[in-house]
């Protein structure tokens, strides 16, 4: 069955590696991320953006159902790993920076899909 | 030529506002030192005043926070009773010593709705305010009076919603007296709705001072962040004022010339910047911070003596951004419990919390490059080679703290 809604149908390959539940899941993946990862990732939802969050802005945040979860995970996903592409020449690290494995986000997992 | 008091006066301006702070080097010791590493549990950790919670994560009675505190060797409970009052106490039960609450993080969250405490050992009750409630087979202790059996109490004030503890056995001054100048100075802006918090930890192999410093200042800003923020390279650091041990300064931040901004964040920023909720709000920036209503105003940026370093944005500089701070936790004199929280109103709308993910995995890049200098620091500073460092005008904060970290350690 598909992830996504039907006109999202483009992005179905990229939610089923990128469109992670928790920050932890989504670093990990960014960190196991190639430069071909970040280039197709970007080209395939930069121009989709507008729209991805006209049709999840339909619900309110905390109360997303289950069926547009997928959408909203690989929304939040990209929020994250864009800078990669804008920033980090594609890299999977920051470049100079502190061993991210090592930073904990300490804030758990926000409920509020 | 000029005389060298009026060179030094055009070199650091500021610097030489405050006579007693000096213009000269800093020891390094007070970061290497084992010893005196000791002598700070006493005489700095036992004496001021640690922030160690906001109001809203107590937001209900019977709400908790548990507070791990290395350098004092302990664990505090922070609680709400069931009549608002806020109470902090030892984490340690009154019969024989086991932890009343069993801590498995540096900081944790809970709720009981009893308005009770029970230890697991053999189930000693206790009230919120820290009355002993309930003693299992209490018949067969002698004499047991439960009235001298309460928690043991630690000083707790709150102002503007951040609480603040004392492990003093009588604190030399009052929260707002020893907040000084800068109680005044951050009052009036409403910090509890930005109640959306995004907390990041890590444990660094470094002393407390050396990561304290390196977010005491904005002269790294240009080489250490041109990775993540290059619209930060035109940054003015100003505005400097030390309110006793505290101190403060004004960041803002003119367009770089020919940046523009990348196109997600040109979107998801923007996004933030047009909502009404999330977008700048200067006007609610206290009478005294950015002064002059500067557009380009980025943050108010605090040193909260001795551990704490508090940043009120009000939604200008990063955007949706209300407030973020840090804080330095000292575990041993090589080993920092570094925590970093940003703190957004919430978000009305889905494309409004993906938005906040974008700014808050920028800033969190923005600490992964700030953290990486901080262990090569310190063990360079460790093999002695240093005895001094040297500092320019803008590092003025950190030469406050420095100063009244003397004072308080008294060498
Ligand atoms: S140690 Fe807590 S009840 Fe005995
Ligand atoms: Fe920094």
């Amino acid at each position: 069955m598909a992830l996504l809604p039907e006109q999202f149908s483009q992005l179905e390959s990229l939610a089923e590696t990128w469109a992670l539940p928790t920050e932890l899941q989504r670093s990990e993946r960014r960190w196991a991320a190639g430069p071909d990862d970040y280039r197709r990732f970007y080209e395939a939802m930069l121009p989709a953006l507008d729209q991805v969050l006209d049709y999840l802005d339909r619900y309110e945040p905390g109360n997303i159902p289950e069926p547009a979860l997928p959408l909203y995970r690989l929304a939040l996903a990209f929020a994250e790993a864009a800078p990669h592409n804008e920033l980090y020449d594609c890299s999977n690290t920051v470049p100079n920076s502190f061993d991210a494995r090592r930073f904990v986000a300490a804030h758990g997992e926000i409920t509020d899909r | 030529m000029a005389a060298p008091a009026e060179q030094l006066k055009q070199a650091m301006p500021y610097t030489t506002r405050y006579p007693e702070l000096g213009t000269g080097p800093l020891d390094v010791r007070p970061l290497i030192d084992p010893e005196l590493f000791e002598l700070e549990r006493e005489r700095i950790f036992k004496q001021a005043w640690l922030y160690v919670a906001r109001a809203e994560e107590l937001a209900e009675p019977g709400d908790y926070k548990l507070r791990r505190l290395d350098v004092a060797n302990t664990s505090v409970i922070i609680v709400r009773d069931r009549n608002g009052e806020v109470h902090a106490f030892h984490n340690i039960c009154t019969h024989r010593g086991n932890k009343l609450i069993p801590e498995q993080e540096a900081q944790s969250l809970g709720h009981t709705a009893t308005h009770t405490l029970t230890c697991r050992f053999h189930a000693w009750t206790f009230n919120t305010d820290g009355t002993l409630r309930g003693v299992a087979r209490q018949e067969s202790f002698a004499g047991l009076d439960k009235s001298c059996l309460g928690l043991n109490r630690i000083h707790c004030a709150e102002w503007e919603g951040f609480i603040f503890i004392n492990l003093a056995e009588q604190p030399r001054q009052s929260l707002v007296e020893y907040l000084d100048g800068v109680a005044d100075h951050y009052a009036g802006y409403p910090y509890n709705e930005a109640t959306l918090r995004f907390r990041y930890s890590t444990v660094l192999n470094c002393n407390w001072k050396v990561s304290l410093y390196a977010f005491s200042e904005g002269y790294h800003v240009p080489t250490i962040h041109q990775g993540t923020f290059p619209s930060l390279a035109t940054l003015e650091h100003t505005e400097f004022r030390c309110f006793g041990p505290h101190s403060t300064s004004g960041l803002y931040v003119p367009p770089v010339p020919g940046l523009e901004p990348t196109p997600v964040t040109a979107n998801l920023g923007g996004r933030l910047r047009a909502s009404n909720r999330h977008r700048p709000h200067l006007e609610l920036l206290p009478e005294n911070i950015n002064p002059d209503n500067r557009q380009d105003f980025q943050f108010e940026f605090s040193v909260f003596f001795p551990n704490s370093v508090i940043h009120l944005c009000a939604g200008n500089g990063y955007p949706g951004m209300a407030i973020f701070h840090h804080q330095f936790w000292p575990i041993a004199v090589d080993k920092t419990l570094w925590e970093g929280t940003n703190y957004f109103r919430p978000p009305e709308t889905v494309s409004e919390r993906i938005a906040i993910a974008h700014t808050n995995a920028l800033h969190r890049n923005a600490w992964l490059e700030d953290t990486s200098t901080m262990e090569q620091t310190y063990q360079a500073l460790s093999s002695g080679v240093l005895d001094e460092m040297v500092l320019m005008d803008e590092e003025l904060m950190i030469r406050n703290t420095h100063k009244h970290w003397h004072d308080y350690m008294g060498i």
